[in-house]
């Protein structure tokens, strides 16, 4: 009666060899991997040397000046550059451009690949198929899983980390475009081809205009979700604000956890509102 | 016919509750040990559970966590015993000891190595496997500034990297002291690996790329005891001068520790545990085993006393030895 409480059988899977494979994959294509690292890593350096060339205070009016725009209240512009000011005044201003410069690289990887590819799973059901369980697995595969394997082929850093990033958050860019250029009404499409307009046409001029709040949604899920891998990516050595959170867990100095933590918070709010808001703004004059 | 087999439903899920229940363990002693992540930990408490568990009736179960997550348990008295507590990463022990928050009981080894490793091809070349020595006078810390174009960093042109300790760890302090001690910071990045599985991943495929790296580690470990690295020399130990970097690491005081009134509660069990020792060499011993064949914490265990039970001679009397032994022989 045992084996109607217990399952069975069970087989132990040859696991060593996965990762043999692994190590001699990364080996045998070093050179490979190490160019792709190369250039992340310029991509990156280069993003952070734009954000560090502009004074603190810069970025308080701009933020002032998209907070207030898209209101149109002086109060909401003068919230978001109180509650970037707080991130100087706590000290990690230049963990914050470090932290950015990571996050930015991956939303720019993301929407790079992640468009065209929701683009092309919109047009055909075979690829939609294929991807979704694909999407799934990048959203739910827990990250420290491909976190090693991505160690053995970059090396610690901010590569990898952009890298775990993208795989992360490219997926909402991907399923919204999808998502909206379906939604968009067979008539309008319809109409469009009636009067000579090939596909590519229809698609730029017609279908993407039609889906533009829906795939700017999907970016900005895609901000916000590459904003909660930020601790995570310091965990493979890649610095900002996640380090300083990760530092402070370690040594059990709450303060210094909320603090950090409070500046990731403010970050990711403002980045929330204001790509919210120039996705609305935009949108009205029409 | 819904709701018929809806109470069948309802009467296959109280049977399997009720057999569930019968197969509880009749024992009502046991102890919670703290798994904080790492191998030897896991091995320590499954040796101390099965010798708790054949010689003393008990029960035993383990809680996982991150170091800050069962140390704060452990005070609490969630966790009844911590196999491995590594004094030097926890910043506020000392004082937790002094104010009685919990009881440390003994040092379970204290004799090991730690400070900054270079794989041994490094030094010395490796003719069967084509690599050059690239710093054939590398010796000690302070050799390295010689090497930066060696150990280079891709983020940073120009410069060498050198992996430092996890971040928030109290070594990593003295660290990124000894880094600014030897002048290192010129021509040196400073790099926190973020977590120890990171560091150990970057170890190991830079070893297996025959690739030159230098990072702090520590031993006992797997990763040292399998591969070859080379422990760089660095100034004779001195208390004062070693909190700036001055000088070479101590061991660490790896102790054992347990909630404040186990011993009330279970005084045998609390002297056992207060003679439990093992030394750096036997957890090398256990963790390579534990690499090289796939076991896992308690198939290493079992292993590990068979081939050492001259131990239980020491931690246990004679009768609860011989209970353990017997055990033993029937695995």
């Amino acid at each position: 009666m045992d084996w109607l409480f217990k399952f069975p059988f069970t087989s132990k899977l040859d696991l060593e060899s996965i990762d043999r494979v692994i190590r001699d994959f990364s080996i045998q294509n070093k050179v490979f991997f190490d160019g792709i690292k190369s250039g992340l890593t310029a991509m990156i350096n280069f993003l952070y040397m734009i954000l560090a060339w502009f004074p603190w205070w810069v970025y308080l009016i701009l933020v002032f000046i998209l907070g207030y725009s898209i209101k149109r209240s002086w109060k909401t512009g003068l919230m978001f550059s109180a509650a970037l000011f707080l991130i100087g005044y706590f000290g990690v201003w230049d963990l914050m451009l470090i932290t950015l410069s990571i996050v930015l690289t991956s939303v720019f990887l993301s929407v790079v690949f992640g468009f065209p590819t929701g683009i092309l799973m919109a047009f055909s059901n075979r690829i939609h198929s294929i991807l979704r369980p694909i999407l799934d697995t990048m959203q739910t595969m827990p990250v420290f899983v491909y976190l090693i394997p991505a160690v053995m082929f970059f090396g610690l850093g901010k590569a990898p980390a952009v890298l775990a990033t993208t795989i992360y958050a490219i997926v909402p860019i991907i399923r919204l475009t999808n998502l909206g250029i379906r939604q968009v009404e067979e008539e309008v499409v319809e109409a469009a081809k009636a009067f000579g307009s090939t596909s590519i046409q229809t698609l730029i001029k017609v279908q993407i205009p039609q889906a533009k709040e829906t795939i700017l949604t999907g970016l900005n899920q895609t901000l916000m979700m590459a904003m909660a891998m930020v601790v995570t990516s310091s965990m493979i050595g890649a610095g900002g604000l996640g380090m300083e959170v990760l530092i402070s867990v370690n040594r059990i100095e709450m303060g210094r956890g909320l603090v950090s933590g409070l500046a990731v918070v403010i970050v990711a709010i403002l980045l929330d509102r204001l790509s919210q808001g120039l996705a609305k703004g935009k949108e009205k004059p029409e | 016919m819904q709701k018929k087999s809806f109470f069948v439903a309802l009467f296959l899920s109280c049977a399997l509750l009720f057999t569930g229940c019968s197969t509880e363990n009749k024992s009502d002693k046991t102890v919670v040990f703290a798994d904080a992540g790492w191998d030897s930990i896991q091995i320590h408490n499954a040796i101390a559970g099965y010798i708790l568990e054949k010689g003393f009736d008990f029960t035993w179960s383990q809680v996982t966590g991150s170091t800050a997550i069962t140390y704060q348990a452990l005070i609490d008295g969630e966790i009844d015993v911590y196999m491995e507590v590594w004094t030097d990463n926890l910043a506020p022990y000392e004082d937790d000891v002094a104010s009685g928050a919990f009881e440390e009981y003994g040092v379970n080894y204290d004799d090991n190595a730690q400070g900054y490793y270079v794989p041994r091809y490094v030094i010395e070349g490796d003719p069967a496997r084509g690599i050059q020595a690239l710093a054939p006078n590398l010796k000690t810390v302070a050799d390295l500034k010689k090497y930066p174009h060696v150990f280079k960093d891709d983020e940073n042109a120009g410069k060498g990297r050198i992996y430092g300790a996890i971040p928030g760890w109290e070594i990593d302090n003295i660290l990124f002291k000894k880094y600014n001690h030897y002048g290192l910071d010129e021509n040196f990045i400073y790099f926190r690996p973020g977590s120890e599985a990171a560091l150990a991943g970057v170890l190991t495929s830079a070893y297996e790329k025959g690739e030159p790296i230098v990072g702090y580690y520590w031993e006992p470990t797997w990763l040292l005891a399998k591969y070859d690295f080379v422990l760089l020399e660095d100034e004779p130990y001195d208390e004062d001068t070693f909190q700036n970097g001055e000088t070479e690491f101590p061991a660490v005081r790896v102790t054992i520790a347990a909630r404040s009134d186990f011993d009330e509660d279970y005084p045998d069990a609390a002297a056992f545990l207060k003679k439990y020792k093992t030394d750096s060499a036997l957890n090398s011993e256990m963790l390579l085993h534990m690499q090289d064949t796939g076991d896992d914490a308690i198939e290493t265990s079992i292993w590990f006393l068979k081939q050492h039970t001259d131990l239980l001679d020491n931690w246990l009397t004679e009768t609860q030895a011989q209970r353990v032994k017997t055990a033993l022989e029937s695995e």
